[in-house]
């Protein structure tokens, strides 16, 4: 057989285990990315009781914040760094209000989820620790954002699709992560309150 | 030609095997989907190799969390697991009977210490008698874990009362807790009962008491000389081959024959953390709580599983790691299935 027929064989062969290979990934769907309409709603609510209930594309439409961050669960198992965006919860909370250092921040979820943060928190006061050793390693410069992209694409149902909090730095420079309990998924309410009326 | 023909065919067949192969490399073996509290994650590492040993056809795939987050896992989030091993046997039958299950063996327990390096101050010198006055100076620094996140962090605040009651010293929770906190963490003392109002920001002032969310932080302070002292569980203390202060057993939670003892002390979480869950927690002995989930999707598997936890050679697994087992015991022993009930050695009245 001449030898470029062969070699055209050999080419043929290779570009259908290729498209096997992708049939196969494209079958196990790994990343799990959805890429249908996103219909979900953001319900803030003020310490004054003010309300206001945003779209998951209004919510895209406010000005976003990119940065880094990784976090660890409960046993150190470590997630991350991701390139994460989103807006800042200090911004969402604005459009209730706003808060001051008297106030908390209620972020829950459908699934019963419910974490608090202090006013400092919502300004990026976390414990960062260091990703191999968690060691306590401090970090200036963190955001709290309620997240939409994760390494530049939709959430995956896993991570907490459409909405989860995540808290970023702007520099990549540093590998630190935080606690997990702080990254609540599936994010649907957001609460500014007082400590009287919490009780 | 025709063995150019053979070439595109053999090669669609090799296409074909590959993606096969791809494919079934994840669903070849049957999978055991365990999820437990994050203090078993030594014990049930060994555990499941032994039962992936026992059977080459299991994929035995584990996942640690903090307890009530393992069982919301299931009840909440809605996912499918075989087994679930928590380190508070009284959250199974709280937060899933009876729609996700309906029984519960005991199979290990644990007593709360406080562990310590050779590097804390005072090393040489605390005991089982002064351990209170040495955490209250003010050159040591302690920790423990957050009472919201982790069961042995509502421990530790059911711990110190107790002490208050067994060393008939009314200011310890004072010196050690409500004074590190602003404002003061409130203790409330009703007719010999104790309650520790968790606020909804559990944040300490100052640097003396360190608050984190479990042990993997306060193991790694305690590495790093961020803190003298921290209180946690007796196995963890071992398999991390640090030194440990054991407690008198009237409060250091261990001992069922101080059950009443124990019960004075309650810690009430000052907001709904999880609406799946009561925000009050009483004291009560340690008791470990394994159950196959009734939504698993392969119960009988499960089942096989819990059985090997509770055999002699599970047992001794768990020893070996530093977990201290009892002899198992059940609630609803009519509803267990029928080959676990010859391991259980009694049913539990409560």
């Amino acid at each position: 057989m001449e030898k470029g027929k062969v070699f055209g064989l050999f080419i043929v062969a290779v570009a259908v285990v290729c498209i096997g290979g992708i049939a196969a990934v494209a079958y196990l769907n790994p990343f799990g990315a959805p890429e249908d309409a996103v219909d979900w709603n953001v319900t803030l609510i003020g310490c004054g009781g003010e309300e206001k209930v945003l779209t998951f594309d209004e919510i895209r439409a406010m000005p976003s914040y990119k940065g880094y961050g990784g976090f660890f669960t409960t046993v150190g198992v470590v997630n991350g760094p991701y390139k994460c965006k989103g807006v800042p919860l200090k911004d969402l909370c604005e459009l209730v209000g706003g808060l001051d250092a008297s106030n908390t921040v209620w972020v829950s979820a459908p699934d019963g989820y419910l974490m608090t943060f202090s006013y400092d928190q919502v300004n990026g006061d976390f414990r960062t620790y260091d990703s191999a050793t968690f060691k306590e390693v401090p970090h200036e410069d963190l955001t709290l954002i309620l997240m939409y992209e994760q390494d530049g694409a939709p959430l995956s149902d896993y991570d907490g699709r459409p909405l989860r909090l995540a808290i970023v730095s702007s520099s990549s420079s540093e590998e630190f992560l935080t606690e997990g309990h702080s990254w609540v998924k599936w994010v649907n309410k957001i609460e500014v309150r007082t400590p009287a009326a919490s009780a | 030609m025709i063995k150019a023909k053979h070439i595109v065919v053999l090669a669609l067949i090799a296409a074909v095997v590959l993606s096969a192969a791809c494919i079934s490399q994840d669903h070849g073996k049957s999978k055991l989907k365990v999820i437990y509290a994050g203090s078993l994650i030594i014990p049930f590492g060994e555990l499941e190799q032994a039962f992936e040993s026992e059977h080459p056809d299991v994929d035995v795939l584990v996942e640690g969390h903090g307890s009530i987050q393992a069982i919301r896992h299931i009840t909440d989030v809605h996912e499918e697991y075989d087994v679930i091993a928590v380190a508070d046997d009284s959250l199974v039958p709280a937060m899933m009977y009876p729609e996700y299950a309906d029984w519960c063996v005991r199979f290990a327990t644990n007593q709360m210490v406080i562990m310590y390096t050779n590097r804390s101050n005072y090393a040489d010198e605390i005991n089982d008698s002064n351990w209170y006055e040495i955490l209250a100076r003010p050159d040591v620094k302690f920790g423990f874990s957050n009472p919201m996140f982790d069961a042995c962090g509502y421990r530790t605040l059911m711990l110190i009362p107790l002490a208050e009651s067994y060393y008939g010293n009314q200011t310890i929770f004072d010196e050690l807790i409500a004074r590190n906190f602003d404002p003061p963490l409130p203790l409330i003392k009703d007719n010999g009962t104790y309650t520790v109002v968790v606020p909804e920001v559990f944040e300490p002032q100052g640097d003396k008491i360190a608050v984190r969310g479990g042990s993997v932080q306060l193991i790694a302070l305690l590495d790093y000389g961020g803190i003298d002292y921290a209180f946690g569980y007796k196995s963890v203390a071992q398999q991390h081959e640090l030194r440990y202060l054991e407690l008198p057993a009237e409060i250091d939670l261990s001992s069922p024959d101080y059950c009443e003892t124990y019960n004075k002390a309650k810690v009430t979480l000052g907001f709904q953390r999880f609406t799946s869950v009561d925000v009050e927690r009483i004291g009560r002995p340690i008791f470990y709580g394994i159950t196959v989930p009734k939504n698993a999707p392969n119960p009988e598997l499960g089942v096989e599983f819990v059985n090997f936890v509770l055999s002699e050679e599970g047992q001794r697994i768990l020893q070996d790691n530093n977990q201290p087992t009892i002899p198992p015991e059940a609630d609803n022993s009519d509803k267990i299935p029928e080959n676990l009930r010859y391991v259980v050695i009694k049913e539990i009245k409560e």
